[in-house]
């Protein structure tokens, strides 16, 4: 259990220390008690928010950490979507299906990553190209969803519907013991995502402050020093990119069953910056930065979209222009290392560099 | 005994230039070996060959007698060669515990780092610095915390791009101390240098390379009283 | 026989046009600067739109769409001088900046301009070859796109800018210490490409209805062919636009438009792989 804890610490993660986890507990308490404290509507809303911030851990892990940024991650989220869709209602399925389903739909993406990614890292496309290929994606793939609106373009019985988007998936279905299949909505979907969020934030913590993550940060530092220490760079990006694209789409996936539907514009302008804005302006060096910082922007945005879904698309771009020029590195992982300096205990795991 | 590296009439060319031509030589294993030479002899260029930075354009080079021309870089350090480059390289904005477990854990188990790294880091004189980023060091200690990454991949070959460069006369002869203790261990470096007074302090063999070819190779005392080499350095402006 | 001759001729034509003309903006800004202009589509609405504005009007065309390149050129040299230049040494951040505005913008005019407006025509009529007929009009896209060629070609090799607009993408310190002053450089430069990209907007506005998110038309066009051509405008950007031309054309007219459009990319990603520097990397490496 010791050994456990102990990985979750380390150099690449702020936050290591009593304190840090003290309130880390507080705040899991508080969201595990949401729910008897709150209507379903805002219940299922938080669960909607919380799915996206899967993404950003993913893009926080491949930029933040391994220094290859995409500005198509939504290219991910999209297929996995679309693949859900596909998979679960040629087999229509339902209970545990739905979860291979899932599974399904996060290789097919995970392999489109794969594949892209081998072009491009061994390509040795580098910082901005590599960008910019990745947004002409996404862009790419939404134009062409978007012009799937005739009967022929339909995999099986799953229509494509253009620029409608697919609809008709099942949502998520959970087995229990001895019971009925749990349709994932209201507040079981809220504890299902609550519960991936977690195990995945833990999980990427461990795996940043792992071997593995020492290598990743080194590659973002110096890809050759790290070359010339006998690693083999171009397999550790493409994982890191798998892997990050993997969390865009399991994003996907969820927000598909969530809302039984998935649309092109889930990969097109103005989507495709969001991942990009919520990681930058939260900090993407570190995880627990990119979490927070995440969910709130995401909160804030949904509640002025509300008035007006323009307005808000301003303020979001008003917050990475704002984030670029003044906080670079980001505004929360800015407040966390404020934090981390005053507590005088949490410092010796903490980095003390400056970020770039 | 078959020398740990060898190259075998490697050439280099850049479009119309021959940066490297028909350059054959034998490191043998144990000892310190300097690549000497003014600017533009082709010493960094032929370094970039024996790493793997730069393809020959023909030849070949042979480490512990296996043939690795068509290897990249990573693969000939898994190999064992061990690279400090010109310009001191390391993660600036990562701290100097964290650049040599970055480097130790190539070949140490998890539990083992922490020890090891304390051994360096007391070898390297870096102690004090541990827990600041690389990138504020001075550029000697630089150089020395680079010096102790190649050593931490525990290589048989340790290559040094000028590793004095930048440094103090001071600075300059403690790299040299650390290099012949190095070599007393049984380490075989090959360094390639232009400052004399440290070839003079580590080497016995050097090779001189001038205009891309090997211009003479030998005892260091034989080459320096050698009128001809002596003639390439003044003629082209004193080094060093 | 003839007429399927042109008939293809002008397809590529009117694709080459396109790509050169969406990206040539892009590729200045990207070759002297490193930094890829996100709000590159905006330009090209700002363009479009003032173009419309003038000749509704009463402005003849053609001045039309030289205020609307100018305009935009104009307001690329504001956000340089305000934004863009305390970011040249962290290029990421000044592509992060200029999504920021792209994105403020298009929402922004969705707001003060509504969602759609009538277009103006397409000028000049057309001709017929064979049992074809075409428009003129394209075949004054593609004469431009040449110009714009022929244009950077001069600007560059035989002006005092372009003689230190080439020592600065070389190397800016150097040309720094030799008295070129890089910061009026890039402002120029910057100013230059949001003005090319103007002048796209505004010679294919007669072409299109108005929609504030139009630039995305351009934008995987023009990043694409950027990406192939590689950071030398002058020796990459034709031959890009030739290859890509060539994929496109010959895709859209056995596929469609769509299967033309993930084609180009597909090519984009292969060639990548093989050219890492782009077209224009490998053209330099070869006269090495």
């Amino acid at each position: 259990m010791r050994g456990f804890f102990g990985s979750l610490n380390g150099p690449q993660t702020l936050g290591n220390g009593r304190s840090f986890w003290t309130c880390f507990a507080a705040a899991l308490v508080v969201a595990l008690v949401y729910p008897g404290f709150s209507d379903p509507y805002s219940v299922g809303n938080v669960a909607y928010l919380l799915i996206f911030t899967l993404m950003a851990l993913g893009l926080s892990l491949m930029w933040g950490y391994t220094g290859m940024f995409s500005f198509g991650q939504t290219a991910f989220f999209g297929v996995a979507g679309y693949s859900y869709g596909v998979l679960a209602i040629n087999l229509d399925a339902s209970g545990a299906m739905t979860l291979f389903c899932l599974l399904g739909a996060i290789a097919v993406a995970a392999l489109f990553a794969a594949l892209l990614g081998y072009f491009l890292i061994w390509g040795r496309v580098s910082g901005v190209f590599f960008g910019i290929v990745t947004f002409a994606t996404t862009l790419a793939l939404a134009a062409f969803f978007g012009q799937t609106a005739g009967p022929e373009w339909a995999i099986g019985t799953a229509r494509f519907n253009g620029f409608n988007g697919m609809i008709g998936m099942p949502p998520l279905m959970l087995p229990w013991v001895g019971e009925e299949d749990i349709v994932l909505e209201g507040n079981a979907l809220y504890y299902f995502v609550l519960a991936l969020v977690l195990a995945i934030y833990l999980g990427l913590r461990a795996l940043v402050n792992s071997r593995f993550g020492n290598v990743l940060v080194s590659i973002r530092e110096d890809p050759l020093r790290a070359e010339l220490l006998g690693y083999d760079v171009r397999k550790y990006q493409l994982a890191s990119f798998v892997i990050g694209s993997s969390l865009a789409a399991l994003s996907g996936v969820l927000y598909t069953a969530w809302g039984q539907f998935i649309p092109p514009a889930s990969m097109g302008l103005p989507a495709a910056a969001m991942p990009i804005i919520w990681v930058a302006f939260s900090g993407r060096q570190d995880l627990t930065a990119t979490l927070a910082g995440t969910f709130l922007l995401l909160l804030a945005f949904q509640t002025i979209t509300v008035y007006s879904q323009q307005y808000a698309l301003i303020l979001m771009g008003f917050v990475l222009l704002v984030t670029v020029l003044l906080v670079p590195a980001g505004f929360i992982i800015g407040i966390g290392r404020l934090l981390a300096g005053f507590a005088g205990r949490d410092r010796a795991g903490t980095r003390q560099d400056v970020p770039a | 005994m078959t020398p740990i590296l060898q190259t075998e009439r490697l050439h280099k060319r850049f479009g119309g230039l021959a940066a490297v031509a028909d350059v054959s030589i034998d490191i043998a294993a144990g000892e310190i070996h300097c690549l000497i030479g003014p600017n533009g002899a082709g010493k960094s260029t032929l370094f970039r060959l024996v790493t793997g930075t730069y393809p020959p354009t023909s030849g070949e080079v042979l480490f512990k007698g296996e043939n690795v021309t068509q290897r990249k870089p990573y693969e000939r350090v898994t190999r064992g060669m061990s690279i400090k480059l010109q310009v001191p390289s390391v993660f600036r904005e990562l701290p100097v515990n964290q650049n040599l477990d970055i480097a130790l854990q190539r070949k140490l188990p998890t539990a083992a780092v922490p020890r090891e790294r304390a051994r360096l880091l007391g070898l390297l004189q870096l102690e004090d610095e541990a827990h600041r980023p690389a990138g504020i060091l001075s550029h000697g200690q630089q150089q020395w915390l680079e010096i102790g990454m190649a050593l931490a991949l525990e290589p048989s070959l340790l290559l040094l791009d000028e590793p004095t460069a930048g440094m103090s006369p001071q600075e300059t002869e403690r790299t040299g101390e650390l290099i012949k203790r190095l070599n007393a261990q049984g380490m075989t470096v090959l360094v390639v240098e232009h400052d004399m007074t440290f070839v003079r302090q580590i080497a016995l063999r050097v090779t001189v390379l001038h205009l891309g070819r090997v211009f003479a190779q030998g005892n260091i005392e034989q080459v320096i009283a050698d009128p001809r080499v002596e003639e390439i350095y003044l003629g082209k402006g004193h080094v060093g | 026989m003839f007429a399927e001759i042109f008939s293809i001729l002008y397809q590529f034509a009117d694709v080459f046009a396109f790509l050169i003309l969406a990206a040539a903006g892009l590729a200045i800004i990207f070759g002297m600067m490193g930094i890829i202009n996100m709000a590159h589509g905006e330009f090209i609405t700002c363009g479009i739109y003032v173009t419309v504005i003038c000749v509704q009007q009463g402005m003849p065309l053609p001045l039309a769409q030289a205020i609307g390149a100018l305009s935009a050129g104009l307001v690329g040299i504001a956000l340089e001088r305000t934004i863009i230049r305390h970011l040249y040494h962290r290029p990421l951040d000044s592509i992060l900046a200029t999504w920021g505005i792209s994105l403020m913008v298009t929402q922004g005019m969705l707001l003060l301009l509504g969602s759609s407006w009538r277009g103006i025509g397409t000028p000049l009529g057309s001709f017929q070859v064979g049992d074809y007929t075409f428009s003129t009009y394209r075949l004054v896209l593609f004469g431009a796109a040449i110009g714009v060629l022929a244009g950077l070609y001069l600007v560059f090799m035989r002006t005092g800018y372009g003689i230190m607009a080439r020592a600065t993408m070389q190397n800016a310190e150097m040309a720094q210490a030799l008295g070129v002053r890089t910061q009026h450089m890039y402002a120029a430069s910057f100013g230059m490409g949001a003005a090319l990209a103007g002048l796209c907007g505004a010679l294919y506005a007669p072409t299109m209805t108005l929609i504030p998110t139009m630039g995305i038309t351009f934008i995987i066009e023009s990043f694409v062919t950027v990406v192939v051509g590689g950071a030398n405008v002058l020796l990459g950007t034709a031959p890009a636009g030739i290859l890509l031309a060539v994929v496109r054309t010959a895709l859209n007219a056995w596929y469609g438009q769509i299967a033309g459009q993930i084609g180009l990319l597909i090519a984009v990603i292969v060639v990548i792989r093989l050219l890492p520097e782009g077209v224009s990397g490998w053209l330099s490496r070869r006269e090495r």
